[in-house]
């Protein structure tokens, strides 16, 4: 996968043949200037209209007839089959308890399937024995809607900790922590603990540890929902960087501004079931 | 994947001076319920050779007619020596007996002036290598030819035989309940301080408890999350099971000497060998409870 260096750290202009505005219907927001300029900076990331042929790579993650009971009653995935590409910046929408967050959390073998095949990044998981589980977890980054950055530990010290704790020498982290934090635009605040940082710097600080192992995957759990709009657009550029580096970037996300702008993949839940799956999809429901 | 071990001690000895508190906490808490073990296994230690001495005390005395031949005799006495459950055997004839009486009864000249001639009769003394063996031994001396023939009383033979019995019976119920009172006592204290140790150690993983999240999280193994708890349970458990040691050394050296002061009756003691295998105990049985308590209280984090 891609070095840090092959980063291309002047993303002005990242989407050239993005359309203009927002596509007419889909954008229902009453006329405000601020929101007007967001929703160009989200149409700026919008997926190219004509996509590039795509070398069908090897699939990142596939996801066979997937079922999750927790109780008896209602399931909460029902026979879900999908497939993501590596390299693919996917958004996955639904309302509460639609399923998203199971959906996630079993890519990470948090939860165990009550049926069903799952295999990320090479791992199937339901073959994958319990000592094996780090793993697969040091290929999956995670940034979640609450940062869950360590409050007594400075950015540095929490993105650190991500390698530390797998094993990384001295070296390495002190090498990779700081590029790291330069590239989520955080060198300035290296030393800053948690609390004396904004939402949206201790997401960045989050999404660097996320990304620090440099793993193919990052998932992210509405990973704006405590941020204002300008702040979240800030985010979802940082994703799209990171994901032209050939990350696969799964999103789950509630925002439906990002989601109509951006015409990224969508998978829709519904009631634990995949509702739509489209390529440059939108948000589609109304809150 | 191997922990570097330069990461673990520093993990551990950051983590305790950090929670200095609860650290502490936990050590106190370990050092009395070690203490609290410690002083129950000294004291079942002690009981038990009191106990020991109560016992040795217990013989068989079997009384001999005047006129019973000396084959007879011997024939019993090498009976009772070649049994397994028996220590010794000793004649005392009627003369001896006679004269132990006398030095028993010094006090009172006037009873021994009183009696004519040697009321007494000869005896073999029987001790046992255990004495809960007395029973089963009196029933094969009562078994015994040779005992019919030299009885005192051959008219009811059981009444030339003395051990005391109900006596017997119930000193044997009474140690008996003191020593099972003693092994329950000890296990409680077991379970207690292993769930005081198990809750600690729970608190102290509680308030780390994002820490842990986010290890596991980005793939730290769990045994790399693990560890650093416990050896933090297992300095925690060590501290405490030294300063338990410290106080019953104390009660050992100053302590015993007085209570034996007060009791002079009885015999108590404590061999220091016993004293180093209770300290002995008490440091395994503290690491073996601080690796417990924190695998027990991990589990839950670490569920997969």
């Amino acid at each position: 996968m891609a070095d840090i260096n092959d980063f291309d750290l002047d993303f002005g202009a990242v989407t050239p043949n993005a359309p203009p505005s927002v596509p007419p219907g889909v954008s229902g927001a009453p006329h405000d200037p601020e929101m007007d300029e967001i929703a160009r900076g989200y149409a700026e990331l919008a997926a190219p209209v004509v996509e590039a042929p795509r070398v069908a790579g090897p699939k990142m993650i596939s996801v066979r007839h997937l079922t999750k009971r927790y109780s008896s009653e209602k399931a909460a995935l029902e026979d879900v089959s999908v497939d993501i590409d590596a390299g693919e910046f996917v958004f996955i929408v639904g309302h509460s308890g639609s399923g998203k967050s199971t959906f996630i959390r079993a890519l990470l073998r948090e939860v165990i399937p009550t049926s069903g095949q799952i295999v990320v990044a090479g791992h199937d998981l339901d073959k994958l024995r319990n000592s094996k589980i780090p793993y697969l977890r040091r290929n999956i980054g995670c940034v979640f809607q609450d940062f869950k950055l360590l409050p007594n530990k400075t950015a540095f010290e929490n993105v650190a900790f991500a390698l530390q704790v797998i094993g990384k020498s001295k070296h390495v982290i002190n090498t990779q922590v700081p590029e790291v934090l330069r590239l989520v635009g955080l060198e300035e605040k290296i030393n800053n603990y948690p609390s004396q940082l904004s939402g949206g710097e201790q997401q960045r600080v989050s999404i660097a540890r996320a990304f620090v192992n440099r793993p193919p995957l990052l998932l992210c759990d509405e990973p704006t929902g405590n941020l204002d709009p300008q702040t979240s657009l800030g985010i979802m550029k940082l994703l799209d960087r990171i994901n032209k580096t050939g990350t696969t970037i799964l999103i789950a996300t509630h925002d439906r501004e990002m989601v109509n702008s951006m015409r990224r993949r969508v998978i829709a839940l519904e009631g634990g079931h995949i509702a739509r799956d489209q390529a440059r999809g939108v948000y589609g429901y109304v809150d | 994947m191997s922990i570097n071990p330069f990461y673990l001690v520093g993990e551990a000895t950051t983590s305790f001076r950090r929670n200095w508190v609860m650290s502490l906490g936990a050590i106190i808490t370990i050092f009395l319920s070690l203490l609290l073990m410690g002083v129950s296994l000294y004291g079942g230690a002690a009981i038990n050779s009191l106990v020991e001495d109560i016992e040795s005390r217990v013989s068989i005395q079997v009384f001999i007619a005047d006129d019973a031949s000396s084959q007879d005799i011997e024939v019993l006495q090498r009976q009772m020596q070649s049994n397994p459950l028996v220590r010794s055997v000793n004649f005392t004839s009627k003369e001896e007996a006679f004269e132990i009486f006398k030095r028993t009864m010094e006090q009172s000249p006037e009873v021994i002036e009183s009696i004519q001639g040697n009321p007494l009769p000869a005896s073999l003394d029987i001790e046992l290598i255990n004495a809960q063996d007395v029973e089963e031994v009196v029933e094969q001396i009562m078994a015994s030819e040779a005992f019919e023939r030299i009885a005192d009383r051959p008219d009811d033979p059981s009444r030339s035989v003395r051990y005391g019995q109900e006596t017997v019976r119930r000193l044997f119920a009474f140690t008996n309940a003191l020593r099972a009172i003693g092994i329950v006592f000890v296990i409680m204290l077991a379970i207690v301080s292993l769930i005081f140790i198990n809750n600690t150690i729970r608190l102290a993983i509680y308030a780390r408890r994002n820490e842990i999240a986010i290890m596991r999280l980005v793939g730290a193994s769990n045994w790399f999350i693990r560890a650093p708890f416990m050896l933090e349970g297992v300095i925690q458990a060590l501290i405490g099971a030294l300063l338990a040691i410290v106080a019953l050394s104390a009660l050992h050296v100053w302590g015993l000497p007085r209570i034996r002061q007060a009791v002079a009756f009885m015999t108590i003691s404590v061999p220091n060998a016993t004293m180093l295998g209770i300290s002995l105990t008490l440091i395994l049985g503290g690491i073996a409870i601080g690796i417990i308590g924190a695998v027990i209280a991990m589990r839950r984090y670490l569920k997969v």
